[in-house]
């Protein structure tokens, strides 16, 4: 009886839902053609692997987009970490600033960001005003360009939450350890590489995960600021999901590329955790 | 015991008061409410339906609409999403392209029965409009009450024109020729812009058939003629225009960013819509600097213009309050109501007893659709997959075709084996 709630909870929201989902990816179901519907099998499935190329090319993508996000994410995050953790006038200053992205919602940040692109207000009409563009250039319009513009309207967005993370593990690192490190002759990268990166190891392993999974299922902001354009090249695993659902109105296909996407994740937490060895004493 | 009960009792009907509470029906002081969904919500429409509404309820005291607006980009997903799990509305405008899609759904009750049997309505629509609606499901039914129908249009900056000393183009060869002069890049001023983004296909046919002037989408045998090489000349021509007379930012353009382009950021000489735009254009440029031209003839004479949705209100088959919900319908396409909407949205009544307006566009989109000569491409809303064809699958393609990455006739083919096999389909299921 008492752990009935919590069995009753777990039912609703995480058994239902995933089993009605596992459901519906067995079945065609489409409600723009009625007659096709019925139990399909397989058949989901079978298509997404062997016949059709965007689902390949959007994983393709959702792969190189998480990688990137995530290694630079950390990255500056871990940078802006160590410099807001020094003490100096103007750090509490300099920690809002840098947290504040953090505070921004995914839509909002879009807004901001697809103004900064805009070849008519944004930066780009400043820049042919100078003469070092041209007029109506459009850096979410060009396929050689449009990767990196998203990944640095997400940059902006991300780094914080890395930064966050880091500060606080930063801020439990013992003092004598440093002072006695500097006593010993130790340069600030061998403590650095020697006290501080071990002591953010577990940190840096839930962290990178857990970005790891949201910056995958992200489709807030690739959705709002490319629609997962031009012609699919911004189009991640989870907005081609939302596309076959939403436009297409194809749920049964739809579920079986989240069963996909589902096992893909669970796979990867996985792995990354038995191979990073989290929680393990160094 | 008896403490507990009581409370729980009331509870439980708090609770279920509540809940009633959420039903349509549950009106305010004795009256009927009603849920009207305008699936074309935004800043110019908003407005025109709420007073049409403010009007209906002076005129029906016991009903109480309540307006839901939604933008046009959501719609169709909020309309699929509320028949599959419930909560649809009593009344929604509804458009002649996403008829077919909802009456496979039977979400929606006929209208004939009611419109035979009001004399103010009767014999009072356009018969080509009307029968545009029921061309459109395969019982021939009448599923909506059309208030209106639209046209395709060219808005062009007239001062640009002038200036160059220019006419509007009549023929295709001098719609690109005038849009060559007209741009000058290094001005930040663009001959034309393209829809590259979200509804872009509809404007590309009518680019591609206006040129080509071929007047079936489909033949005899029921084979697609999208990739008529003539169409296939027609759209290389067009896509011919990107970054060449047209900002490269229009690879992602949909209706919001093309019409910033022309109204707000004012870098374009020639902007393709249709009428419904009007009220932007006339609020942001004002009428001395905007003016529009229909669809230009092909070079060998023959004016093509593709068949423009018609558009009105649909009443929900699930709605609890049919009686409230067709005097709604009925109302917004009574003669005073109709020219109100027609009017202030720029666009053509359906209603016949409405005297015409004056406007210059619309004047203008008559006389192309009154004449004769003119054919009419009929645009295949019938199919219920044409929808997710054009949307979903063609336009990233269209982009590709755009960027060069892409022929035209290769995509032209592709679309048109969609097309002829969700022609066939069709048939065969409806005979």
């Amino acid at each position: 009886m008492l752990i009935a709630p919590s069995l009753i909870a777990m039912l609703g929201f995480l058994v239902y839902p995933m089993g009605s989902v596992i459901y519906y990816s067995l079945q065609h179901y489409n409600v723009a053609k009625p007659w096709d519907n019925g139990f399909a099998g397989l058949e989901n499935f079978r298509t997404l692997l062997f016949e059709d190329p965007l689902f390949w090319q959007s994983l393709g993508f959702s792969v190189r987009w998480v990688v990137v996000e995530v290694v630079l994410q950390l990255l500056l995050g871990l940078a802006l970490a160590l410099i807001v953790n020094e003490s100096f006038v103007g750090r509490a200053l300099s920690r809002a600033l840098v947290f504040s992205p953090w505070a921004v919602s995914g839509v909002l940040t879009t807004a901001i960001w697809v103004l900064l692109y805009n070849p008519f207000t944004g930066m780009s009409r400043y820049l042919a005003d100078m003469g070092l563009m041209e007029y109506g250039a459009a850096p979410l319009a060009n396929p050689d360009t449009v990767f990196w513009a998203a990944v640095l309207a997400e940059l902006w967005r991300g780094v914080p939450f890395f930064a966050i993370l880091l500060l606080a593990d930063l801020q439990s690192v013992s003092k004598d350890l440093y002072e006695a490190a500097a006593v010993d002759g130790a340069s600030r990268m061998r403590r650095f590489l020697h006290i501080t990166l071990p002591h953010l190891r577990d940190a840096i392993i839930l962290s990178t995960l857990l970005r790891s999974v949201w910056e995958f299922n992200n489709v807030d902001l690739l959705y709002t600021l490319t629609g997962g354009g031009p012609a699919h090249q911004t189009t991640t695993l989870p907005l081609y999901v939302a596309q076959q659902a939403a436009q297409s109105h194809n749920f049964g296909y739809a579920t079986a590329l989240t069963t996909v996407a589902f096992l893909i994740l669970t796979f990867f937490s996985i792995v990354y955790l038995r191979l990073s060895k989290f929680g393990a004493k160094s | 015991m008896r403490r507990r009960v009581v409370p729980a009792a009331f509870l439980a009907v708090a609770a279920l008061a509540a809940l009633a509470g959420c039903g349509s029906d549950a009106g305010s002081g004795g009256k009927t409410e009603i849920t009207f969904w305008d699936t074309n919500a935004g800043p110019s429409r908003t407005p025109i339906w709420q007073h049409a509404i403010a009007e209906f309820e002076r005129a029906n005291p016991t009903i109480k609409v309540k307006y839901v607006g939604i933008p046009i980009a959501q719609a169709p997903q909020k309309l699929d999403t509320a028949i599959a799990g419930g909560g649809v509305p009593d009344v929604a405008d509804v458009s002649t392209s996403g008829l077919a899609n909802l009456v496979a759904q039977k979400a929606l009750d006929p209208v004939d029965d009611r419109i035979s049997k009001n004399p103010a309505l009767t014999g009072k629509f356009n018969e080509a409009l009307l029968t545009t609606v029921r061309n459109v499901v395969p019982d021939g039914k009448t599923y909506i009450v059309p208030l209106s129908t639209n046209a395709g249009a060219f808005w062009y900056r007239k001062d640009w024109f002038k200036e160059a000393g220019l006419e509007p183009p009549k023929t295709w060869s001098e719609f690109f020729t005038v849009v060559d002069k007209l741009t000058k890049p290094s001005e930040n001023r663009f001959g034309f812009t393209i829809r590259g983004g979200a509804g872009s296909i509809a404007q590309m046919l009518e680019v591609v058939y206006g040129q080509s002037g071929i007047t079936e989408f489909f033949d005899a045998a029921g084979k697609a003629t999208i990739n008529d090489p003539r169409n296939v000349t027609a759209l290389e021509k067009y896509a011919g225009l990107y970054k060449k007379n047209t900002p490269e930012a229009d690879l992602q353009n949909d209706y919001v960013k093309m019409v910033a382009q022309f109204d707000t950021a004012g870098s374009i000489a020639v902007m393709q819509h249709n009428l419904g735009s009007y009220q932007d254009h006339i609020k942001a440029l004002g009428p001395d600097k905007v003016a529009s031209f229909s669809v230009p003839k092909s070079d060998s004479g023959t004016q093509a213009v593709l068949s423009n949705p018609v558009g009105g209100v649909g009443v929900f088959s699930a709605g609890e309050n049919k009686e409230a919900a067709f005097k709604l319908a009925e109302f917004f396409a009574s003669k005073d109501i109709d020219g109100y909407i027609a009017d202030k949205t720029g666009v053509i009544p359906a209603n016949t007893d409405v005297q015409g307006t004056q406007a210059a566009h619309i004047v203008e989109a008559q006389r192309v659709l009154n004449d004769p000569a003119t054919k009419v491409v009929q645009m295949p809303y019938h199919l219920p997959e044409f929808n997710e064809i054009t949307k979903t699958w063609a336009e990233p393609l269209f982009q590709k075709v755009l960027l060069g990455e892409l022929t035209a006739k290769d995509f032209l083919d592709q679309l048109a084996a969609k097309l002829t096999e969700a022609q066939a389909g069709y048939k065969e299921r409806h005979g």
